[in-house]
């Protein structure tokens, strides 16, 4: 019985090796306006424009639409999306670049308490 | 005795709203009546309004619905035979009559021969060279598949839904991947995005959909080849089948439990001569779960397998036999599933199986499937004797009708249970007839049902 039981649990180990968190699928959330994402825009993402950006560390502070402020590091992994749908147009891939101070963003952290690292961060430009 | 299959009935909430709160109108035989007005069901009227949703709604885009690739009448996916009785303008087909998807949207070639859907999974920078070509899941059962300990999983690698990776979430992706009239994908010009109310609606009709719960195995199987079958699957020492199957469903039990659904590589990509490839078309390798994939791919369940080929995300093996016997090749054994399931058995052994062996599984998932299907026809059926409008119960009977024709199909297929395909053909002839009678609707409806339970009683014991 108890050889049985370890083999279970090795063989648990080693098929189900791993998705550690619910993965909302990337390539189509580009295309989503700030705001808009399903089951975490409002909850789990921050909003808000952009006070200042520190290109030396890469990140960026964030003046919260309904209040606080925070900071988003962005890193190789981050995705940056530039969303045009406003303007009527294509949403885009963006750069660092893009982050620019007084634009409305929208961060999706690595980190459920919403700190560190961003995962994707979108950009609306209306102009 | 009470079948698994018995004891799921009870709980299903039915099709669409047809079969919940809303069902106690009149029948053509009691319109004489005087029948109390139904207090509104809200969870009944929010899976109509989903159903609604699912079948009718374009969301602004190129005409496709959720109904086009998952069509009630085809167990609510696609196949090379379904797909060849559609006219040439229905909507799958807006690849072919629609310019500004006339490159990189779809694959003709491979969605009429395969049944394949092109998804851009990897990102929409390179739509020439990165996509993957994948086969339509079944949207039934979700209830018992979508759950798992790592957040729910959607989708053939478990990743389908964009926002919170939830099936509330799921229709956003899918109206921006296939939904869209130009490869630009501009909310508000090519599509709309759904409401919350509409996705709320569409979740509860996807969830109400086929089984609520899983079978509690081993069912007291009546025919000798589906019970060896059934043993072969359930010994975790030969068949192994179990293990990432819990009762031919969706998720894994390693001995402690259950995990809920989850995602394996089991080496599918690697199998050699793949139908898509073989014609030459571009086909590039699909890696799985996540960006960039690992590899894996989400376990479906086995249930509602027999009549829901092609098997696998790229629907690269046509036969419920030929789905059995990929776990005795190389790809699978090979595959770091395979080689997790040779580390933890004593004798170092992957999976094994002789010819007779593969078939007596296929037959057991054939009978299983029929267990299903005969459930919902007679669901069906007794819901139509409630409907107070003549166009749904006449619905309803044409998607029992289409469950008994899977039933046959399914056993004939694999030799099984001639008498049960003669109660099935029996009662396929009296719901044909419920139709055409208006005086006797109710009777020959009764009577199919009646002949539904023979053929269920031909497959277990009660």
């Amino acid at each position: 019985m108890r050889k049985a039981l370890m083999r279970g649990a090795v063989l648990g180990m080693l098929l189900w090796s791993g998705t550690p968190y619910a993965h909302g699928q990337e390539a189509t959330e580009m295309f989503i306006p700030v705001g808009q994402s399903p089951g975490l825009s409002g909850k789990v993402t921050v909003i808000g424009s952009i006070q200042s950006v520190s290109p030396a560390d890469r990140t960026i502070a964030i003046a919260g639409s309904s209040g606080g402020s925070w900071s988003a590091q962005v890193t190789d992994r981050t995705q940056i999306w530039l969303d045009r749908s406003k303007l009527r147009l294509q949403n885009r891939l963006g750069s660092f670049a893009d982050l620019e101070q007084g634009r409305l963003v929208e961060v999706r952290y690595e980190d459920s308490e919403r700190k560190g690292p961003a995962r994707w961060v979108k950009v609306q430009l209306t102009q | 005795m009470s079948t698994g299959a018995e004891g799921r009935a009870a709980v299903t909430p039915g099709f669409g709203g047809w079969l919940g709160g809303s069902a106690l109108g009149l029948t053509l035989l009691s319109a004489c009546q005087s029948v109390p007005t139904p207090v509104p069901d809200p969870r009944s009227q929010l899976v109509a309004k989903g159903r609604d949703i699912f079948f009718n709604e374009t969301f602004g885009g190129n005409g496709r619905t959720c109904g086009t690739c998952h069509p009630a009448e085809n167990n609510f996916t696609i196949d090379p035979a379904f797909i060849a009785t559609l006219p040439p303008d229905n909507p799958l087909f807006v690849a072919e009559f629609n310019p500004n998807l006339s490159k990189n949207f779809e694959n003709p070639r491979l969605m009429r021969q395969f049944g394949l859907i092109l998804e851009n999974l990897d990102g929409f920078a390179d739509l020439e060279n990165k996509f993957v070509m994948r086969g339509v899941p079944h949207t039934l059962g979700l209830r018992t598949s979508v759950a798992s300990p790592a957040g729910p999983r959607t989708g053939w690698s478990g990743d389908g839904a964009p926002g919170d990776g939830s099936l509330r979430s799921f229709a956003v992706g899918a109206v921006i991947q296939h939904f869209t009239k130009t490869l630009n994908r501009v909310p508000g010009v090519d599509f709309r995005l759904p409401t919350d109310e509409e996705l709320d609606a569409l979740e509860a009709f996807q969830l109400s959909l086929g089984r609520q719960s899983d079978l509690n195995l081993p069912l007291p199987l009546k025919g000798t080849v589906a019970k060896r079958g059934q043993e072969i699957f359930l010994d975790n020492s030969v068949g192994k089948c179990n293990i990432c199957h819990s009762n031919a469903g969706a998720t894994a039990n390693f001995g402690g439990g259950n995990l809920g659904n989850a995602n394996f590589d089991t080496g599918v990509e690697d199998l050699p001569d793949q139908p898509a490839r073989l014609t030459g078309e571009k086909v590039p390798s699909d890696d799985g779960f996540g960006r960039p994939g690992d590899g894996t791919f989400n376990t479906p369940p086995l249930v509602e397998a027999a009549d829901a080929g092609p098997f696998f995300h790229n629907n690269a093996i046509e036969t419920i036999e030929g789905a059995v016997a990929f776990y005795d090749g190389e790809a699978f054994n090979n595959s770091p599933a395979g080689r997790a399931l040779a580390a933890a058995d004593p004798n170092g052994k992957g999976i094994e199986l002789d010819g007779t062996q593969i078939v007596a599984i296929a037959a057991f998932l054939r009978v299983i499937n029929t267990l299903e299907n005969i459930r919902q026809s007679i669901e069906f059926l007794e819901a139509s004797l409630q409907q107070p409008t003549v166009g749904k119960a006449e619905e309803l009977r044409r998607l029992a009708l289409r469950e008994t024709e899977d039933s046959v199909r399914v056993l004939e297929a694999g030799g099984l249970h001639p008498e049960a395909v003669a109660h099935l053909k029996q009662a396929h002839r009296l719901t044909r007839k419920a139709a055409r009678s208006i005086f006797f609707q109710g009777k020959y409806t009764r009577d199919a049902v009646r002949e539904l339970q023979g053929a269920k009683g031909v497959l277990v014991e009660s």
